[in-house]
């Protein structure tokens, strides 16, 4: 089989001739495969796919979205995803099992209007969407920054193991929520980080097509890192139709490089913790969570934003006696937070083993760097 | 007596063009922001603004399919956009174009790739010249692509016809209304199918040939036009993916 460069496509170009399988807005004609949607046309392993650059969102199960209660019935409210369906939420999923329309009053839980972030239980041709917001961390949001983008932006929003995102939400100490549904809901204290973080996510959205664009959104944010900026030479073509969620060994690595940029520059003000970091599940979280608290006593100028309570989300005691000690005003109660980071959980849980001995090492050295 | 008035001794035609001319053609991509998908096009005097909404949710809820997507196309002619006003409620013909622009562009789309929903179309003319049918399904085609909709290939359109015993590439309003056949064409490029074949007038069986072939240049010229305006749109001035290492 022959080798295919990545190239631009529009509807109806050829992209290949031969016995390839055809998987994402590809169609065969005859011998050849071509392009159904304005994208990039990239050929793998398993098939020849286009990365779409336009287009509204179609509902995929287990994908987390955010969307507005538009209306409600006696047993279920009708939500806008902005998807062509309408997603359902049942009252029961809110209620529990004993829910009854007679006694439960379904305005003290969601009122028309309201902003969720849920996730799609299930969803096929013959039926709308159906929602769920029994995971942790999901239910209403209850203020942010709101924003729409086109859908096929977000993963480049989220870039290659989540730098974008990292590197928006660090510079202007903000939170930010995505949904696949290319709704996105940024959050934080500083009026000005708020209007940057927005700013920044507009451009992404409007440049998204172009390459270096991680530089670009540094540049605009004021933040120069060599260190970082060799990490954005690897995320210069991110459309790699991911989910929202980054869920791989490098972020963590990530976080930690971070970690370390954080001491070797203390006259940054990031934020206390980076997203992958954000949820703790392995001793090795706990133990730079008490880093950061340590970097924190170092050097007292800098004012972190508080984390809010779902950030703090720990699987270990210790991480939580942690976050409470970073933590002596929080925020208001944002139970979806963190619900987009911590679909990463599960799978850092399974990587965290391996990256165990790594992470340790690492730990000692900056350890010992700090003590020199 | 349309020849003497039409193409002069040197073969130009009243707009000064060749027999084998385009007029001059323009298609600007995403020029409403609220809508999903949109283009401008100029096609010579023909000034036609396209907007698609969709795939979206379809009401009233009876006209749903369950098995594929509805497409709804609206041609629509500003009353501003003739020389004499013109009355802004669907006329006949408004409505019949509504449906040959629908059928044209149908063939296209990949519709049971989003079954319960419908897709609309709205074409208003801003100014017409004569082959705005052509210069709507060009302008939609692009427009559908921009909104994201999965298609098989881009339709592009242009009209040719016959002046006395010329055949003609590009009927504009004189010559349509002058002249003694126009045979508006639209095409799948890539795809070498016909999704509109109209034909206003007599031909004789080769002069049928003969126009229907120049019409398919033609939709080739505008195809490339068509794939130039979405290129910019997308991604600029670059023609090659440029990966960093």
């Amino acid at each position: 089989m022959q080798e295919i460069k990545k190239r631009y496509v529009i509807p109806g170009d050829k992209i290949v001739e031969g016995d390839y399988k055809p998987l994402m807005n590809v169609v065969r004609s005859g011998n050849y495969l071509i392009s159904t949607r304005v994208g990039i046309a990239e050929a793998g392993k398993d098939g020849v796919k286009v990365i779409p650059l336009s287009g509204v969102y179609i509902p995929r199960v287990n994908d987390l979205v955010i969307g507005k209660v538009i209306d409600r019935s006696s047993l279920s409210w009708d939500v806008d995803i902005n998807s062509c369906f309408f997603a359902h939420l049942p009252a029961q999923d809110v209620f529990g099992r004993d829910f009854s329309p007679a006694r439960d009053d379904m305005g003290r839980q969601l009122s028309i209007g309201d902003l969720i972030i849920a996730r799609i239980v299930s969803f096929d041709r013959t039926r709308d969407p159906m929602l769920t917001v029994q995971d942790k961390d999901l239910g209403k949001i209850p203020y942010g920054e709101f924003i729409k983008i086109s859908p096929t932006r977000v993963p480049r929003l989220i870039g290659k193991r989540g730098s974008m995102i990292q590197t928006i939400e660090q510079a202007t100490q903000t939170r930010v929520i995505i949904g696949q549904n290319g709704i996105v809901v940024v959050t934080g204290r500083d009026v000005d980080g708020l209007s940057l973080a927005v700013k920044a996510i507009k451009m992404v959205e409007e440049e998204s097509h172009t390459s270096n664009l991680t530089q670009k959104v540094k540049t605009l944010l004021n933040v120069h890192d060599p260190i970082e900026e060799d990490q954005s030479k690897n995320t210069t073509v991110s459309y790699n139709g991911g989910s929202a969620v980054s869920s791989t060994p490098e972020q963590a690595a990530n976080a930690q490089q971070q970690q370390q940029q954080q001491q070797q520059h203390p006259q940054q003000q990031p934020e206390p913790q980076s997203p992958a970091s954000a949820v703790s599940s392995t001793p090795e979280q706990a133990a730079n969570a008490q880093q950061q608290q340590q970097q924190q006593q170092q050097h007292p100028q800098q004012q972190p934003e508080p984390q809010s309570p779902a950030s703090a989300v720990s699987s270990t005691p210790e991480q939580a006696a942690n976050a409470q000690q970073q933590q002596p005003q929080p925020e208001p109660q944002n139970p979806s937070t963190s619900a987009i980071r911590n679909n990463n959980e599960k799978s850092e849980n399974n990587l965290s083993d391996s990256l165990n001995n790594i992470d340790q090492k690492e730990q000692k050295q900056e350890l010992e760097n700090e003590d020199a | 007596m349309s020849e003497l008035k039409l193409i002069d001794e040197n073969g130009r035609r009243s707009d000064n063009r060749g027999i084998d001319d385009l007029r001059q053609i323009k298609i600007t991509v995403g020029v409403v922001k609220n809508a999903d998908g949109s283009a401008f096009i100029e096609f010579g005097k023909n000034k036609i603004i396209v907007a698609v909404y969709g795939p979206r949710e379809v009401h009233p809820k009876h006209m749903a399919l369950p098995d594929r997507c509805v497409l709804r196309c609206r041609y629509h002619m500003s009353p501003f956009s003739t020389d004499t006003r013109k009355n802004p409620a669907p006329s006949r013909r408004e409505v019949e174009i509504s449906k040959v622009i629908r059928e044209s562009l149908e063939p296209s789309l990949i519709l049971s790739d989003y079954p319960r929903a419908v897709i609309d179309v709205f074409v208003e003319v801003l100014q017409a010249d004569g082959g705005s049918r052509c210069a709507g399904i060009a302008a939609a085609s692009v427009a559908l692509a921009d909104a994201g909709i999965n298609m098989r290939d881009l339709v592009s359109a242009c009209a040719a016809g016959r002046l006395g015993d010329k055949i003609v590439l590009d009927i504009n309003d004189l010559e349509d209304k002058e002249g003694d056949a126009d045979m508006p064409v639209a095409y799948l490029s890539n795809m070498e199918q016909i999704t509109l074949l109209q034909l206003d007038g007599k031909l004789s069986s080769s002069q049928f040939s003969e126009c229907l072939n120049k019409a398919i240049d033609g939709c080739k010229l505008v195809y490339e036009i068509q794939k130039e305006a979405l290129m910019k749109k997308y991604f600029g001035n670059e023609t090659e993916l440029k990966e960093e290492i």
